[in-house]
């Protein structure tokens, strides 16, 4: 009993430690973020090579109410600890929008295993369909997003279905095309603003409450950002469920087998057609979502914000955050998206700045900040008779 | 037992360009382990692609359980209850051995996407099942790979590499299992070993009948209940090890002589 309680208080002291973590970076300028990232890769390194990292994770994971809880109340207190800084809170708001995208991309580059370099195409479509249906058609802004996700999975199987045949570069090379293809295609249609973009999107409301007006709480006056910022994080809490158990579930056995050997994977079973085409539909619908949210939130959108550079920024996040690990791609959405908004200061230098970030992290931690890792069934171990005997004799010893 | 055969090919033949790989093959396998020998390059794991699905045949059919097979995908073939491994090992190494173990249920368990997203304690009731049978099977073979069922496969030894990915075979109850060459790289010790593993799957009580690949003869006399013997691509021997190992064709075809 002592030893579950001690087991809960760490943990809950871990996920304090984890929130403090990303409130001091939020605050810091770009150096102290940069020196906070340096030492967390050592911190990390270090957990790995002792074994304490094991640990730490198991305590989070067999704690998940209580450290869900936390972080919960962190957002929910963070536009308070800010004291109602609008451009931080953007910074959270931007880094939970693309933490959706990440999320969904990463079940293809996480679980098939194919890089698709085109997720900001997906991002776009449901940014241009909720933005074209509730300007030009005056469309309720969250039945523009349900028809953004739709439009982002009609998109997804019709590029899909031909495009899964490729592998691997060939794949690559052909969602390459895609995105330059989507970035001419909406400077051309003056339908949909062309090179000026889509201006004067209206906001979400709630019985009638728009969520672009300010609110006061405890005589403190807070930007509308605070809106956004609890209606984007249920989203990704809602898209970190689905991918954590999408990943337990034999499907995230499945799409690794198909990375590992589509032929074995075919031989036990696994539609390869359909495998694929789940991956990059359910990618497709978490990028649609996350779309509509922005265009919701800006209020604006233009060509610029679906480019190819901005899908290399939402495959860095994937790739250097950890493929194959929720934890880790949050952690590179949140962390690129800091240091990409405090880079704007320097705009001139800002992309070379974060294409030396991105290569001295990769160099540093090739696979990642938080690598994949196996797949735990936790609840089972107690049950099996291996399990028992395992805690008995734990037990045994401690005593 | 005539009336029983479970797999059939009539006349099934491939080429590759101008090779015949396979030629005019009539084969049958009822409820027995079968034993399928011949020399390098005669067409042993060709006609096991042929039969799994990943080869079509360019001529004749397939015939299982009654139906007619060569149009169907590996995927399909697999859920109709035919199973396989590889000649090498075809293990997926990003994956624990539990993981490896629970893909050979995969078109065993209904859960769709959906639910496995909504309905969690459905999902997780399934693989609690699944986890059961997976180390049931395994601990048929060795009980200390349970113990490593949270291990990358890259940390296994080949012979527990090969146990499992038996096991995977046969962990969703296949009613037909191709083995390709089981003992292929181990040694003597734990080829004896294998042959024990494979003799506790054909007397499990389960129906299930086996199509062996073996260069080893000694592994083929113990195991199988019939012999046929391959040389390129066709069928020139049959019978029981006995009636085979005496046959002029066959020692032809491995001796030249």
């Amino acid at each position: 009993m002592a030893t579950r309680l001690n087991d809960k208080i760490t943990a809950a002291l871990i996920a304090l430690g984890i929130c403090l973590l990303v409130y001091i970076s939020l605050m810091s300028p770009l150096l102290v973020v940069m020196i906070i990232v340096a030492l967390l890769v050592v911190l990390l390194t270090y957990c790995e090579k002792t074994g304490i990292m094991d640990k730490v994770l198991h305590l989070l994971g067999s704690n998940t109410i209580l450290t869900s809880v936390i972080f919960g109340l962190f957002i929910f207190l963070l536009p308070i600890i800010v004291q109602g800084n609008n451009d931080l809170l953007h910074i959270m708001i931007i880094a939970g929008i693309l933490g959706i995208v990440a999320l969904g991309l990463n079940f293809q580059i996480g679980g098939i295993g194919q890089i698709n370099f085109a997720p900001a195409v997906f991002y776009g479509v449901g940014a241009y369909t909720t933005a074209f249906l509730s300007v030009k058609l005056g469309l309720s802004p969250w039945l523009g997003t349900v028809a953004g996700a739709c439009m982002a999975i009609v998109a997804g199987v019709i590029i899909g279905l031909p495009a899964l045949k490729a592998r691997g570069y060939y794949l690559s090379l052909i969602t390459i095309a895609l995105q330059t293809i989507f970035t001419l295609m909406i400077i051309n249609i003056p339908a949909i603003g062309g090179p000026n973009g889509i201006p004067g999107i209206p906001p979400y409301q709630i019985f009638g409450y728009s969520l672009h007006s300010s609110i006061r709480v405890l005589g403190m006056r807070l930007p509308y950002q605070v809106n956004y910022l609890y209606l984007v994080y249920i989203l990704l809490a809602l898209a970190i469920v689905a991918a954590s158990r999408l990943f337990k579930s034999r499907y995230g056995i499945a799409w690794n087998a198909v990375d590992q050997d589509p032929v074995v994977a075919a031989t036990q079973g696994v539609n390869l057609t359909k495998i694929q085409l789940l991956a990059f539909c359910l990618g497709a619908a978490f990028a649609g979502v996350a779309g509509s949210l922005y265009a919701h939130y800006t209020g604006f959108i233009s060509n610029e914000n679906f480019d190819f550079s901005q899908s290399l920024i939402l495959i860095c996040m994937v790739i250097l955050g950890g493929s194959d690990n929720v934890p880790g791609v949050l952690t590179g959405a949140l962390l690129l998206t800091m240091i990409d908004q405090k880079l704007m200061d320097y705009s001139n230098l800002r992309l070379l700045m974060y294409g030396i970030v991105l290569i001295v992290m990769l160099l540093v931690r090739a696979k990642g900040l938080l690598p994949k890792r196996v797949r735990i069934y936790d609840d089972r171990d107690r049950s099996t008779g291996a399990g028992e005997a395992k805690l008995a004799a734990e037990a045994g010893g401690k005593r | 037992m005539d009336n029983l055969k479970i797999l059939k090919t009539e006349k099934v033949g491939i080429n590759f360009g101008g090779l015949k790989a396979v030629d005019s093959l009539d084969f049958e396998i009822g409820d027995e382990t079968v034993g399928l020998i011949g020399p390098n390059g005669s067409g042993k794991t060709t006609f096991l692609n042929i039969i799994s699905g990943i080869y079509k045949p360019s001529t004749g059919r397939v015939i299982f359980s009654g139906e007619e097979l060569s149009s169907f995908a590996p995927d399909e073939i697999r859920k109709k209850g035919i199973s396989r491994t590889f000649q090498t090992n075809r293990l997926c190494m990003n994956l624990s051995v539990i993981d490896n173990l629970l893909l050979g249920l995969y078109c065993e368990q209904k859960t769709n996407w959906l639910q496995a997203i909504f309905n969690r304690s459905l999902c997780m009731k399934e693989i609690d099942e699944g986890i059961d049978k997976c180390f049931q099977a395994i601990s048929g073979f060795n009980p200390e790979i349970v113990d490593r069922a949270y291990e990358l496969i890259s940390t296994i030894p080949l012979i527990d590499r090969r146990r499992i990915e038996i096991a995977r075979a046969i962990v969703g109850r296949p009613k037909l299992l191709l083995l390709d060459e089981p003992t292929a790289g181990l040694n003597k010790e734990e080829t004896h070993q294998m042959i024990e593993d494979i003799t506790k799957i054909r007397d499990s009580g389960n129906r299930i009948s086996i199509i062996i690949i073996e260069h080893d003869m000694s592994v083929i006399a113990k195991i199988s209940d019939r012999v046929a013997c391959l040389n390129a691509g066709k069928k020139i021997a049959e019978g029981t090890f006995e009636e085979v190992s005496q046959s002029e064709n066959v020692r032809m075809a491995y001796l030249g002589g």
